[in-house]
């Protein structure tokens, strides 16, 4: 393919850059075909969100339309095999509920307190060996921590339980009465004049010392005495979720909290700010939507989850009385799923079989909502470390 | 081919900038005219026309972002990667318009080497480093194929020190002998055109000889195209000397004159160390 | 406030923060160390005579003339308790009703309870259960049963605000003054003559079919299982992740369309593993019919959706590690943009995606939910390559729920959990393990 090309009165013989017409259509269809061909292999992601949604709704409808909403969201009747079957779930609902809360109140503190130390507090070469086991909290499977839950924590539980609770009251309670007392001592003396000032603090520190002492054992005497009926109970659960929320609460703060510029904190610190001070006011709100993102996908994780729940959250279809006792058993929507199944008609389809797509949809709903929210969290907080 | 201080001495065009009008035996390889590059909004290149030509190392200066990279790699359109850039103006290689929509880009950079700032050889071994090119462009036997691995690294350079470790992976050698593997593995495909982008600035001086001295022995056989911020280094290496300044072409000439009487006092001041 | 409170608050703080990591480890371990503990009993333990007349019985393992031996030793010295039965049994024969009455029940008691420590006595009928068929196998279990032997259970529930509560009544008190009276200290005293435990080394609790429920053998169908499971979801997961992964950084650009299919791709991640036990249940088995009813295959195909938009990020993200050099310098070279990634791009990314697929594959060896509809029975025999296409197969994770909640005697193979339980955590944490390797030496070599 030689062309000759005009060059200021001389004539030099060179390869032409242009592709031949038939060359130029073959690339054409290839970039065509080979596009096509990528993206809509890529499409097949899509392709499942849909047909999932599309799937579960098929089998859901059929049970809204015979049974309508109002029974299934309001009432706590679930009496499916009856004559007259009853498929109230709110007692679902509110156990998916009361155990997602349970575990996000373990997750989320411990999870952003780990996160900022990770990214805060110790050093990059300590970090390396945190961070595998963080990823082999991640990796447990499941049932493994339903197994747990059932084989071994729920027997400590209904044997231990009130002196668990006790022990877990004092390590908490006593180091944050220390450390309020400590503050209020500080915050009340710099009000007086120097003459009472360390008599005052002194006071303080003994009369709210004895008070918090007195109330600590009050309150763990109390759950030492207490009797756990049974060890598979909200209570347990929510622990155990806990648990497996915290890998990816902690991740996924510990990214926001990095994408927080040296600048900000350098800034902070300048000013003659503490570590603390600096984390509690300045990175900690500059990473808020991050830490949010992190917040909503543990709570996904939680309420997802089958096989811990399933195995140890005791299965009674009720809701405690009262509500908020942790320790009596609970139901969740995906246990229910998980447990019914087995004994729903398949085939024709009957409401049993209809009521679990149900459920599954309102999950699937709510899961979609939280993703949908937190990916917006997740993008305004790159949108801010970026610029 | 003549020695270069008569071919500059014959050539009055290429002393004022505008080599438009040119002695029939001197082939233009590369012709830029009224040539601009916009990134988004942002124009890099502005209005720039000047001509390379054959078989000569021309040197593009100029402080950072005045464009002079944005114009080496509009050259074999490896700015096409980049998102939201397009040109404007002409751009001809042996008179063939570079941006022609129907222009085979392969076909383009295949005869348009290009050698980049950091070392970058592929994580392989030196022999399939050097023996990527052939083995895209054509079908070959291991003896054809190894002979050209010979052939391109003597050229380069570098066949002496590695000739006995052909198998170990490039990211063995040292920063020098990586970035004369990048040469190598370009002159395999057997350009025109070399473009160097700052091919020495993360080497280390010794190493930085080296390719100077590799750039000195391949003048002639292709034409060179180098940028560089190091204008000692322009000075030593090229015939020809392109000096940008803010997107814009300030002056363009026989290296020995833009170093020594510069027309313009943008390049008097960037030469002699006020600005850049 | 001042300085020496600010600097003890952030001390605290600090702290509460080492704290919170400190529980989190302390949480691995609590959770990690029992199952490692407990799962490798197992595989080691003390074993009676009982386990290796059964290992030479079922399996013709071991050495025959030396079981023989064992054999005809314990029967000597357990002749002496079944002496004293039989006499007793004969002395109530000729006695009066009153005492018959009296010692019919509790004789029956002890007779059951020593059958379950020792296995059927000598001459007696082999009973149909297999379970039924031996005494205890393992040494702990013995001991357990050997304390039925000794005493009874009894519940006092006379205070009504506390439940039952548990009393032990030693059993030869029952039968003061009858031949039968010795019979629990000699079974006590002798025990260890009568079987003879042994520490013992059962690897093939891993290749083993099990037997009876599980009361017998290993794990072998389900270790088969979870691997075809697996890797099923891997081979249909990975093409699919990878060109989606390859479109997404090389081809795609920022349209809409890409937008909205990354939001499919996280919604995708987010979707609870129970609702997609649910879609592959009505997607895969009802409505494509991909088997007529459970099936390794359907069970693979939900899995591998469950894990593609881990794939698929994964992948992405090693690509994206790639230094940008090395596509440039292909390109520069005249390599089209398909050779680029397939000769440079990929083979770089390669480890980084390889860390990715590891980890995936843990994930899906170890979900349950989504294979309870759609692959996994209880108990099943290990599946040939091509039943795989329409048999239901048995599973690790699925076995550890089904044994440790709907098993009819969940407490007398809890090792046999233990042992599952080990075998997966420790398959997902060596797949781990290897990513965390695999990426330490890239990052180590992207470095260098």
């Amino acid at each position: 393919m030689q062309t000759s090309v005009e060059i200021a009165g001389g004539k030099v013989q060179s390869p032409s850059l242009l592709l031949s017409n038939r060359a130029r259509l073959r690339q054409r269809i290839a970039a065509v075909l080979g596009n096509g061909f990528l993206l809509a292999v890529t499409s097949f992601s899509m392709l499942a969100v849909l047909f999932i949604f599309i799937f579960i709704a098929r089998d859901a409808l059929p049970f809204f339309q015979h049974n309508g909403l109002r029974e299934f969201f309001t009432s706590t009747h679930w009496y499916p095999s009856a004559g007259e079957p009853e498929f109230g779930a709110l007692a679902m609902f509110f156990g998916s509920a009361i155990v997602t809360f349970g575990a996000i109140l373990v997750a989320v503190p411990l999870g952003i307190a780990a996160a900022v130390c990770l990214s805060d507090v110790i050093p990059f070469a300590l970090r390396q060996f945190v961070k595998p086991i963080i990823e082999m909290l991640a990796a447990i499977p499941s049932v493994a921590y339903g197994f747990f839950a059932l084989v071994v924590f729920a027997p400590l539980l209904q044997q231990q339980g009130g002196h668990l609770l006790a022990v877990a009251v004092w390590i908490i309670g006593l180091p944050s009465a220390v450390l309020v007392i400590i503050v209020l001592s500080d915050v009340a003396g710099d009000r007086l004049s120097d003459r009472f000032q360390s008599w005052a603090r002194w006071g303080i520190i003994i009369i709210l010392g004895s008070g918090a002492l007195f109330g600590l054992m009050v309150i763990g005497k109390s759950l030492s005495a207490l009797r756990i009926a049974s060890g598979t109970n909200a209570f347990n659960v929510s622990i155990i979720l806990g648990i497996m929320a915290l890998p990816t609460i902690v991740s996924v703060s510990e990214d926001a909290l990095q994408s927080v510029g040296r600048e900000l904190r350098e800034g902070s610190y300048a000013l003659g700010a503490t570590r603390a001070e600096t984390i509690v006011k300045i990175v900690l709100p500059a990473a808020r939507s991050g830490i949010l993102a992190a917040v909503i996908l543990g709570v996904m994780r939680a309420i997802g989850e089958t096989m811990v729940v399933w195995m140890a959250s005791g299965n009674a279809s009720q809701i405690p009385q009262p509500w908020y006792n942790m320790l009596d058993p609970v139901r969740t929507l995906t246990a229910t799923i998980a447990g019914d199944m087995g004994e729903a008609d398949q085939v024709t389809g009957s409401s049993r079989y209809h009521v679990l797509f149900a459920m599954a949809f309102c999950l699937l709903v709510f899961s979609f909502v939280c993703n949908l929210v937190s990916e917006r969290f997740i993008r305004r907080s790159r949108q801010k470390a970026g610029g | 081919m003549k020695p270069l201080d008569m071919v500059i001495a014959d050539r009055p065009d290429v002393r004022s900038g505008n080599n438009a009008g040119r002695t029939p035996d001197e082939r233009t390889h590369v012709a830029v005219k009224v040539f601009s590059v916009f990134y988004r909004a942002n124009q890099a290149v502005k209005d720039v026309t000047f001509n390379i030509p054959a078989g000569y190392v021309t040197a593009i200066i100029g402080p950072s972002g005045c464009g002079k990279s944005t114009i080496l790699r509009a050259i074999n359109r490896m700015n096409d990667l980049v998102p939201g850039c397009y040109v404007k103006g002409e751009l001809l290689f042996d008179g063939q318009n570079v941006y022609n929509p129907d222009v085979d880009v392969v076909m383009l950079r295949r005869r348009v080497g290009m050698v980049f700032q950091k070392p970058n050889p592929f994580p392989k071994s030196i022999f399939d480093n050097v023996a990527y090119g052939p083995r895209l462009h054509s079908r070959l036997n291991q003896g054809e194929l190894a002979e050209i691995v010979e052939r391109s690294l003597v050229d380069a350079a570098l066949w002496d020190e590695v000739k006995d470790r052909l198998d170990d992976n490039a990211l063995s050698l040292s920063g020098g002998q990586q970035q004369r593997l990048c040469i190598a593995r370009v002159l395999a495909v057997d350009p025109e055109i070399l473009l160097m982008d700052e091919p020495t600035s993360a080497l280390d001086p010794r190493a930085t000889l080296r390719i100077e001295n590799l750039i000195a022995e391949l003048r002639g056989r292709y034409t060179i195209i180098i940028v560089t911020h190091n204008m000692q280094q322009a000075a030593r290496v090229s015939d020809f000397t392109a000096f940008m300044y803010e997107g814009a072409l300030i002056e363009f000439g026989p290296t020995k004159e833009i170093f020594t009487k510069p027309t313009h006092k943008q390049t008097n001041d960037y030469i002699t160390g006020r600005f850049g | 406030m001042n300085l020496k409170t600010r600097k003890i608050l952030d001390r605290a703080f600090a702290g509460s923060g080492v704290f919170s990591i400190l529980l989190m480890t302390a949480a691995l371990v609590v959770i990690l160390v029992p199952m490692l503990i407990r799962g490798w009993g197992a595989i080691y333990f003390t074993a009676t005579v009982e386990h290796r007349h059964l290992m030479l019985e079922r399996f013709d393992r071991g050495n025959p003339e030396r079981v023989a031996d064992e054999l005809n030793s314990t029967r000597e010295t357990r002749a002496p308790l079944y002496r004293m039965i039989t006499e007793f049994e004969k002395q109530l024969e000729t006695s009066d009703s009153e005492s018959r009455k009296r010692y019919t029940t509790p004789l029956r008691e002890l007779k059951k309870a020593i059958h379950d420590l020792l296995g059927p006595a000598p001459g007696a009928i082999r009973p149909m259960l297999m379970r039924d068929q031996y005494g205890q196998m393992r040494w702990g279990r013995a001991l357990v049963k050997l304390r039925n032997v000794l005493y009874r259970e009894e519940w006092d529930y006379s205070d009504p605000t506390r439940g039952g509560i548990k009393a032990l009544k030693p059993r030869a008190a029952e039968f003061t003054g009858t031949p039968v009276e010795p019979l629990c200290a000699y079974l006590e005293n002798n025990l260890t003559d009568m079987m003879l435990p042994r520490r013992t080394l059962y690897w093939q609790f891993l290749t083993d079919n099990s037997y009876d429920s599980h009361f017998f053998g290993g794990i072998w169908p389900e270790i088969l299982g979870t691997f075809y499971l697996a890797v099923g979801a891997m081979l249909f997961a990975i093409p699919l992740g990878l060109i989606a992964a390859i479109y997404l950084t090389e081809y795609a650009r920022e349209t809409r369309l890409i937008g909205m299919l990354r939001t499919c791709i996280s919604t995708l991640a987010g979707v609870p593993s129970i609702v997609f036990g649910l879609f592959g249940l009505a997607f895969f088995i009802n409505t494509l019919k991909v088997s007529s009813s459970k099936s390794v295959l359907a069970g693979s195909l939900t899995l591998a959706l469950m894990i593609l938009p881990t794939l698929i990020r994964a992948s992405e993200e090693a690509i994206r590690a790639v230094p940008h050099t090395y596509k440039e310098a292909a390109l520069s070279l005249g390599a089209g943009r398909w050779h680029t990634v397939m000769s440079v791009i990929l083979p770089a990314a390669l480890p980084g995606i390889l860390t990715g697929i590891v980890i995936s594959m843990g994930r899906a060896a170890g979900e349950t939910a989504p294979i309870i509809f759609t692959a996994a029975v209880s108990v099943g025999k290990p599946l040939a390559l091509w039943q795989v296409f329409s048999q239901p197969t048995p599973a690790l994770s699925w076995n550890i729920y089904n044994l440790a909640t709907e098993h009819e005697a969940v407490d007398e193979i809890r090792h046999v959990q233990y042992g599952m339980v080990l075998v997966l955590v420790s398959l997902v944490l060596i797949l781990n393990l290897a990513a965390i390797i695999l990426r330490a030496r890239v990052s180590k070599r992207l470095k260098g």
